[in-house]
């Protein structure tokens, strides 16, 4: 597209990021994958399920999936949408659910070669920024979460038993956080030829903070802890990295993995120190 | 000695061994076998020793717990019988794995290999496609239930805007002086992103604060809010009324 200059792409303000993912202190091997893709300011995240090789192998696969479909949208902008067009929502968010339902053929397929017979399938989480907007795209128990102005609030709903149950109103959230069924799922990728994707939109501004993460940290750490550590750390890599090592500490009982996002500082130009200093003079009062 | 395997569709959650012990059945947390779930009984059913034989009987339970699909009071039990609670099973088997026994009340954890119970599982094939057209069903008859189509609107009833009304088409609605709104408020300090109305998945939408925290009747809010017709929002100088035109 030629048009771009001309829609302000230029004057976006650059995003700040950090990623951290650990194997956890009771797994052997690590089935979370993700990846950061700056130029398009795309996150993916995935968890792998399965066992053995084949949870590292659905999220690997799912993740770069979703990657070259969006490369591939970016060098092609005729390039056909995989799944149905969903209203109300940008092009680019729809972009993104068609890079989810492409994944989730690349996974079922590598799964009937392996053929076994456990299921083999991930979860995927798939967030891009566009200017003001946050492009969103989920299947399974991954989370989003944006923090703003202290409240942390769970952008995507976990496609897992409990959930369903909660919010049908048949379980309360004590009972979902005690229950023995909190790992099954409901929906994932890789388990049918098509899946159904969640898509959302949401608006950034200036003091929000996101978080892309796999149930290996929620499992081990409540909001305020996760609050706290999001709003104390100014870089985003030191919180990703101290998500991950609070929640290895609380126990580490599964694979856990955090990418966090959020603008990046403005110039400090006159008027921002003006401001500054007025904040100041005000806390120090 | 008999064991009490805990099952959820396919998947095992849990072994209990039964000795002389009699292991209680419920959603308490006091059980020797807890099953969370809203359709069981706190305290449902026990399973005993008696004089050799097996027993399971129903504490006169709500959803009633069955043997091999039949609805049961009290009955001896017999290896490979499959016990429903809820939507659980409880199959009984022979074991010959007598470090088991060392959990003495039957309360505790199983000292024998217990499953791997943090491993991410699928429901089933069957049962999940059943769970997903049940979702599906609840989905539809909460959107069916609005007998007339309603638009959800935004009239504006004070402040500066570009336009008097504004139909919510969209899963996201920026009001502000951004390029992305589709409220647009005029003026020369008005923030970029005021405030933001979500549609979330049961098709209602909730204003939450940006910029701004918008106040919805006059009461600030404090975390999105669910928006019915006829509530005033009031953010960055404009008064919009949320509606839902016939």
């Amino acid at each position: 597209m030629t048009g771009a200059a001309h829609n302000g792409a230029a004057k976006e303000r650059p995003l700040e990021y950090g990623a951290q993912s650990d194997k956890g202190c009771v797994r052997e091997n690590n089935e979370d994958s993700y990846c950061v893709v700056p130029e398009m300011k795309l996150f993916v995240l995935s968890d792998g399920m399965g066992g053995l090789e084949c949870g590292e192998v659905a999220s690997r696969i799912a993740v770069d999936t979703v990657v070259e479909h969006c490369h591939r949208a970016e060098a092609n902008s005729s390039l056909p949408l995989t799944g149905s067009r969903i209203d109300g929502v940008s092009d680019v968010t729809n972009r993104l659910a068609s890079a989810v339902c492409v994944a989730n053929s690349m996974v079922h397929r590598a799964a009937q070669e392996i053929a076994l017979d456990r299921a083999m399938g991930a979860t995927v989480v798939a967030v891009r920024f566009v200017a003001e907007r946050m492009s969103l795209a989920h299947v399974g128990d991954s989370r989003v979460y944006r923090l703003r102005d202290d409240d942390l609030e769970q952008l995507t709903h976990d496609h897992s038993f409990v959930a369903e149950e909660m919010r049908r109103g048949r379980m309360t959230a004590q009972e979902a956080g005690s229950s023995q069924l909190q790992n099954v799922l409901v929906r994932a990728l890789g388990i049918d030829p098509a899946v159904e994707v969640d898509v959302s939109e949401e608006l950034i501004v200036e003091s929000d903070t996101v978080l892309l993460c796999s149930d290996g940290l929620t499992r081990e750490l409540s909001d305020d802890q996760i609050s706290a550590v999001l709003s104390e750390h100014e870089e985003a890599q030191e919180a990703a990295d101290c998500l991950v090592g609070l929640a290895k500490q609380a126990g580490g009982g599964d694979n856990i993995t955090a990418i966090v996002i959020r603008l990046a500082p403005k110039p400090v130009g006159a008027l921002r120190r003006i401001g500054r200093l007025r904040k100041w003079f005000k806390t120090s009062a | 000695m008999s064991k009490l395997v805990l099952k959820f569709g396919h998947s095992v959650l849990k072994e209990v061994p039964v000795a002389e012990n009699e292991v209680s059945i419920g959603r308490s947390p006091e059980n020797g076998i807890v099953i969370d779930n809203p359709a069981v009984s706190h305290f449902h059913a026990r399973v005993f020793n008696e004089e050799g034989r097996l027993m399971l009987e129903d504490f006169g339970s709500l959803n009633g717990t069955f043997v091999n699909g039949q609805r049961v009071k009290m009955v001896t039990l017999k290896a490979g019988d499959a016990v429903g609670i809820g939507k659980h099973t409880i199959v009984v088997s022979e074991s010959r794995d007598l470090d088991g026994f060392a959990t003495g009340n039957g309360n505790g954890k199983p000292a024998g290999a217990a499953p791997k119970l943090n491993e991410t599982v699928m429901l089933d094939t069957k049962e999940r496609r059943e769970f997903l057209q049940r979702i599906a069903a609840v989905g539809e008859s909460a959107q069916v239930a609005p007998a007339r189509l309603r638009v959800p609107t935004l009239v504006v009833r004070g402040g500066r805007t570009d336009q008097r009304e504004y139909t919510l088409n969209d899963k996201l609605t920026v009001i502000g002086k951004s390029a992305m709104a589709t409220v647009k408020l005029k003026g020369w300090f008005v923030p970029k992103a005021a405030a933001q109305i979500n549609r979330r998945d049961d098709q209602s939408y909730y204003i939450g604060a940006a910029d701004k925290v918008p106040s919805v009747n006059s009461k600030p809010i404090s975390q999105p809010t669910k928006l019915s017709s006829g509530d005033v929002i009031e953010v960055a100088g404009v008064r919009l009324e949320f509606v839902y035109r016939d």
